[in-house]
Parts: structure tokens; sequence; C-alpha cells
């Protein structure tokens, strides 16, 4: 403590005397005068108090820059295989044929300058079914197809078109898939691509894909120009062969048919069963009845993804679709959903487009329809077999089936295509009318029938049309050679093809004619057979005939398959009103005499399977 | 990955911040290869800086949170150190004080700001780097020759907005 300082003396002599002034002015008091109260003249005596600066205070706020605990979420995507990368050149394909890589057209603005398209990137969408954030972020997390596939790791021969980028992140994305866009919009390619993908991203290690065995070539050639740094290894040999590249582990694509994967699966013990990461199965309509040993094969094969081919998802009944859900693991086993479920199904797992909605700027497919009147060797044949036929159904009262219908049926399209006795024939004439034509202006044509004996009748008969034949009694191996001489030779204007071997999976766009010589059960077929010929990389419009004899079974057989046209749009929605399917069950083939169906199970199928070759008359 | 993957291990780091309403902030980094290729991906939690952090950083808060708090924690987390961090956000360049990595902000190749000490154009982009460590853009320009200059650096950056907002979806809306 100190003593107070009187302000009211000068005798302070250690204060400042401008200070202490200053002190006086700002301490005077003012006091009212009241007279009662004379202390308050007073002057105040003010006591100061000195604080060491170093004093610590009662409180002092404190805050120390602190890191804030920061949680993490994190997600290492799996390494992808290692390939060779491929070849820079992409001007020619493996097998030699010149390829071109397709630019997008560019623009120009109005001061001549170039103008930059900005360009439609395709992003991986996460499936609906993955759950889980890990799953999820990987589609997302994934690069724009467009820029992956441009990469230097990915070089493609061709620049794939708006659709088949969607159709490939699609694929990639999905476990359970049904591809059945229209034939000739690049099923194989886009397939091809997503397996690729999937195999440089370290999503699938080992694929096995299913095919009819004549395919199995186009399936090879096909992977040798999309996707050449991929080994693919075919099943084939003799049985032990077989099991050991079944179970062989490293092979990151395989490749079998059909028959082989029904007899070797079956073969190899439970414990050493193959496991993949995905099964394709083209043309997967080869397993539309469930219970057939393919399909159960087929189901039996222990995979994650389950992607399945066709561009007719229905070819007789709806039925068939619930046979490839099942498959694909969507549905219960044996499960039968109704059209409203189907339907819903199909929205989810199927990808369908068809040339109507995505190639707007495709050269057309012409359908002409040839209706000829038989000539009189063939009409008095025809009318006979008929009559005595019709007659010989009637005798056989309730013991007829559908194979007496049916037998009767082939006999009186045989005699529609020529008379078996003088060999007239009305479509013949017309076909050589047509091919003098198209060999005159150094076209190409391919010809369909049902029968090998209608196609060996009618070769001789083209010879200066060198025709080339292509049907199941030739050896797979002679086949590719047939193909590519049609191809190459400008001599060979037509190719003669049975509905069985050549509607499916080959590539003939350059051939701008096709002649439907005899009508096939199924619409699904004829327009499998037709787009041999209409499909990407056709230039020109591709014209195609059916020929169809008036007054004759076959107009009956056309109006029974025109009028089933709609089922299919009823599941798989519009667009597709150009590739229908329904063939013709048991109590149709007998309304086509006017006979009523005398058995139960009226609507089982009949008609040979297509794509078999065993399967071709004759 | 593929052989030449292999042979030119350049790894792009691309970063990029998004608030989540009433949580705060979240990151993430996303590691690529040289084609894009996705390889390793981290993202936070949501961040949020209390009242007394916003008032003391004040115009730092943002720089601070996102590329001191959120930046430094992803580049910790990720096994796969990038070469290079690209970002569009400027206050991410604060994570080139925390980290030796050169960091960028990418802006449209197009626009008109010219070419200078300090930036760098590399595929379709510009990239801008730390006033503070202007030479990063000299040490990279020996690598441009590794990225194509059809690579688009912007989008990888799309794919990192997704991805978090597929996170604030999934994680933290519930």
């Amino acid at each position: 403590m100190t003593e107070p300082i009187d302000l009211t003396t000068d005798s302070s002599a250690a204060v400042d005397p401008a200070l202490l002034a200053e002190a006086k002015r700002s301490l005077r008091v003012d006091v009212a005068q009241t007279g009662f109260n004379p202390a308050l003249g007073r002057r105040p005596a003010i006591e100061t108090q000195a604080i060491s600066l170093n004093t610590v205070l009662d409180f002092v706020p404190s805050w120390t820059a602190r890191r804030i605990p920061v949680k993490c979420i994190g997600l290492t995507l799996p390494e992808g295989m290692e390939f060779l990368p491929p070849k820079t050149d992409t001007t020619k394909s493996t097998d030699g044929v010149e390829l071109k890589k397709i630019a997008p057209p560019k623009q120009i603005s109005e001061d001549g300058e170039e103008v930059q398209k900005p360009r439609k990137v395709t992003r991986i969408k996460p499936p609906t079914d993955a759950l889980s954030l890990q799953d999820r972020l990987f589609y997302l997390l994934q690069p724009p197809l467009e820029s992956w596939l441009a990469d230097q790791e990915l070089i493609m021969p061709f620049e794939p078109f708006g659709y088949q980028y969607e159709g490939i992140a699609w694929l990639f994305a999905s476990h359970s898939a049904l591809l059945a866009d229209e034939m000739g919009l690049g099923k194989t390619m886009q397939t091809i691509t997503a397996i690729r993908l999937l195999l440089r991203c370290g999503q699938a290690r080992r694929i096995v894909l299913i095919c009819p065995k004549p395919l199995i070539p186009n399936w090879q050639r096909e992977f040798k120009t999309w996707a050449e740094e991929l080994p693919v290894v075919t099943v084939e040999g003799n049985g032990t062969r077989r099991k050991m590249l079944w179970t062989m582990p490293g092979i990151p694509i395989l490749i079998a048919n059909y028959e082989s994967m029904a007899r070797d699966i079956a073969e190899i013990p439970e414990d050493e069963q193959p496991k993949f990461d995905l099964l394709v199965l083209d043309e997967a309509q080869r397993i539309k009845n469930r219970d057939s040993r393919t399909a159960e094969s087929a189901r039996s094969i222990k995979r994650r993804r389950s992607w399945a081919l066709t561009g007719t998802p229905i070819e007789n009944r709806p039925e068939e679709l619930a046979a490839l859900f099942e498959f694909m693991e969507v549905i219960p086993k044996a499960a039968n959903p109704d059209l409203r479920q189907l339907s819903k199904l199909a929205k989810k797992y199927i990808l369908r487009r068809t040339k109507d909605l995505v190639m707007k700027d495709m050269p057309p497919r012409i359908d002409r329809d040839a209706e000829l009147e038989l000539t009189d060797a063939q009409e008095l044949a025809y009318r006979t077999a008929e009559k005595d036929g019709i007659v010989q159904l009637n005798s056989m009262g309730d013991s007829i089936t559908v194979q007496h219908v049916f037998e009767l049926v082939l006999r009186l399209k045989q005699i529609t295509n020529f008379d078996p006795l003088t060999g007239e024939s009305a479509k013949f004439e017309r076909l050589f009318a047509d091919m003098e034509e198209i060999a005159a202006s150094g076209g190409k044509a391919i010809l369909f029938s049902q029968w090998t004996k209608t196609i060996d009748w009618m070769a001789p008969k083209l010879k200066e049309f060198n025709p080339l034949i292509y049907h199941g009694g030739v050896p797979t191996k002679q086949r590719e050679p047939i193909l590519a001489k049609f191809k190459e030779d400008p001599k060979a204007h037509i190719l003669l093809m049975s509905y069985g071997t050549g509607a499916v999976g080959l590539n003939l766009q350059f051939a701008g004619y096709v002649f439907l010589f005899d009508r096939w059960w199924n619409p699904a077929i004829e327009d499998q057979a037709i787009n041999r010929a209409h499909r990407i990389g056709v230039k020109n419009p591709v014209i195609v005939t059916r020929f169809i004899s008036k007054n004759t079974i076959e107009e009956r057989i056309d109006r029974v398959l025109r009028e089933k046209r709609e089922l299919s749009e009823a599941i798989l929605g519009e667009g597709d009103n150009n590739n229908v399917s329904l063939g013709m069950n048991a109590t149709e083939i007998f309304g086509l005499f006017d006979l009523r169906a005398r058995h139960k199970g009226g609507s089982k199928s009949i008609g040979p399977k297509p794509v078999e070759p065993q399967t071709d008359a004759a | 990955m593929s052989g030449a993957g292999k042979t030119d291990q350049l790894r792009l780091g691309f970063m990029e911040t998004m608030e989540v309403e009433g949580r705060g902030h979240i990151g993430g980094l996303l590691i690529t290869n040289k084609n894009g290729r996705p390889l390793e991906f981290q993202c936070t939690t949501p961040v949020k800086p209390n009242r007394t952090q916003e008032i003391l950083f004040g115009e730092t808060l943002q720089s601070w949170l996102l590329g001191e708090l959120i930046g430094s924690t992803l580049l910790d987390r990720v096994s796969i150190k990038p070469d290079m961090i690209i970002t569009s956000d400027p206050n991410l360049l604060e994570l080139r004080n925390h980290t030796s990595i050169p960091v960028a902000c990418a802006a449209d190749a197009k626009s008109k700001v010219a070419e200078q000490g300090g930036t760098l154009r590399l595929g379709g982009s510009l990239l801008r780097f730390h006033a503070g460590h202007d030479t990063d853009a000299d040490a990279l320009s020996k690598q441009k020759h590794l990225i194509p200059d059809s690579a688009d650096l912007a989008e990888p950056l799309e794919r990192v907005r997704e991805a978090l907002a597929e996170t604030v979806r999934t994680v933290f809306a519930r």
C-alpha cells in the first residue's frame, strides 16, 4: 500500500506538474450547493495501487489449434490381368481384312474454323442390385467408356456406335443380363468388349463362352478383331483333353459348344467342377426348354455372372423367357412368372434395341413378297397330294397325330419348291431371272431354303452364277473357306444356305440380295437369316424376296405367323415391329387343313430346330 | 495392370471436397494411372469446424479445413502416393504447404489465362500451382509426355464428385 496523494497541495515534487494539473481538471467534482452538507465541498481523496504486470489473472480463455480427427472410407480397386498390349496398327485385322477407323464428322463454324463438338460420354452406372457402397463406388469411379477404350491399352479397330457404348456399359455392370439386340447390331462386339473390360479391371479372371458349334470360328475371329491381346482357348479334342481344358486354371477365356458343355460338365466330378467369373451363352434360345439336358447343364455351371445373348428371346412361347431368367438366376427354380412379371423382369434384365431405333441412317431393308402361281405340273402334283393327304388324315380318325399332319405339310411345301416328277418350279424361274440381273450388275445374293435337297437340286442349274453351297452337309472345316470365297470371288454371285446352318452368327453384309426360297416355321428365324446380310457395315439397301406360292399351304402358314406377331411386342416393348418370334404349335398345324387337334397338349411346338445342322431335313 | 502401366508408373491424384448440409465438408481423393484408370479411392467423413475455429481462422478457415485438414488426411491415408494432385478448388492448394507432392488447380485449357510461371498446360487443362511453389510446374513438365494431349484432367474430378455424392446418399443421409 502507498500513501494517498493529496491533490490539494502542490508539494509533491515527484509528480509531474503537467500531469497533476490534468488530474485536477479531470477529477473535479461538481456538487450541488445545498448548504446543508458542507462536507461535499471537500476535495475527494483517491487511493491508487500499483499492479505488477507479471500477475496471473484468475480467468484467461485459452485455445490450442488441435487437429480435428477425420475418419476415412477407403476403396482399393482390384488389379486387372496383365496382357500384351494390342498392336498399335489398327488398319489391318489379323485375318488381313482392311479395317477403317471411323472418325466422327468434323463440324465447321461460320468463320471456317473447326468446331470441336462436345463428345458424348458413357458413364458406367452401378447396377440396381449393388447395395454396398464399395460396389457402387467401383462402378462410379470407372472412366467414361469412350476415354477408357481410346487409351493406349485398349485399342479398338472401329469406333463403336453410341448404343454400343451403352450396351457395353450395361453388360459390364450386370451380373445377370440378357442382351437381346436385334441381329446385326453387334452383340458379339459389345460382349467381347465388356469381357475385355472385366478382365482388364480385375472383375473377372476366368470366363467361359458357350455357342453353337458352327459359330466357334466366328467368335474366334471376332475376339482377334476386337481384343486380339486376350488369350482364347477352344474346348475341343478327346474327352481327356476337353476335361483338362475345362478344369485348367489360368485360361482367361474358354469357348465351348453346347454339346461339349452338356457332355463334359456332367462327367467332371463335383469336387473338380470348374468355377467361372462369367458364363456367356450365345444364341441362348438353345436353353429355352428348361428341362433339357443343355439347359440343366448350363445352370449347373458354377459362376458369378450369367449373361445370355440372343436376338430372339422368345421364339415360340413366353415361357421360354422364364427359362432364360432361371439361367440368369433372377427367378427361383421352376418358377412360372406371368406376362406382367415377365415384362417387369424384362425391363430390368433385358437390353434390346432394334435397328429401327438405333440405326436410323442404316440403309433400309426392302422386303418384297413374290407371290407366284405354281406351274401346271406343280399345280397338278400339289392338288393331288393335298386331296389324297386330307382324305388319308380324315380316314385315320382318332389315331391322327400332329406328326401325320406335319408330314403332309412338308410334302406340300416341297412341291411348291419344285415338282418332283418334272422338276418344274415357278420359284426357280423367278429366281433365275432375278439372278441374271443381279450377276449382270456384279451383285451377290444369299438364298435360304429349309431343305438341303432343294439346295442340291438347284445348284447345278445356277452354274453360270458360280453358286456356293453352305449347309449342314458341308463339313465344318470347309465352311469358312466357302464364306471367304463368296466374299472375295467376284464371280461367285450366289450362296445357297440352309436355315439351320446359315441363319445365325455369320457376317455377310456385302450381299445385297436375300432370297427366302421357302418359308421357315418361325419368322424370327427368317429374320435371323435376312440379317446375315442386313447388318452393321452394310452400305446399300438389302432387298429381301420371300417366295410364296399362291393358294397353297405357304399362304396359310404365312397368315398364321403374321397374326401372332403381337405377343412378343407385349413383352419386349415397342420397336419390335420387324422381328417377331412366335412359331406354330400343333393346334395351328391342324388348323391349316381345318382339322382339330385330337389330343391334349396342343400347345407343343413342332417343327425342326433351326440351329442344329443335323435337324436339316433331307 | 497392363504392361504399359507398369513401365510408366505415373500416378495422378484427383481431390475434391463437398459440403454436406448441416454436417460440414467431406473430401475425396482418387488415385489413377496415367490413363485415368482408378487404383484407389479414399473419402472422409464430414468435418465441421466449431464456432471458435470459425472465428479464429477467419478468412483462412476454408483453406485450413479443406487443404490442411481434409487434404492432408486423405493424402496420409492413400497407400498409393500420387505424383501430383489435381483439384478444381483453389482452397485445396493450401495442401501443398503440408506435402512435397505438387498440387495443381485445373482450369479450362481454353481460358485466356496466359501460360506463365506457376502454370502448366497438361492434356486439355491449364494447371495453376501454389504461389509459394511455382517451381512445381517446371518439375512436372518433365513428365508431360506421359499424358496424352487428348486427356481430360477435369473428367476424373467429376467422378470424385459423383462418388462423394453417392457416399453422402448411401452413408451420411441415413
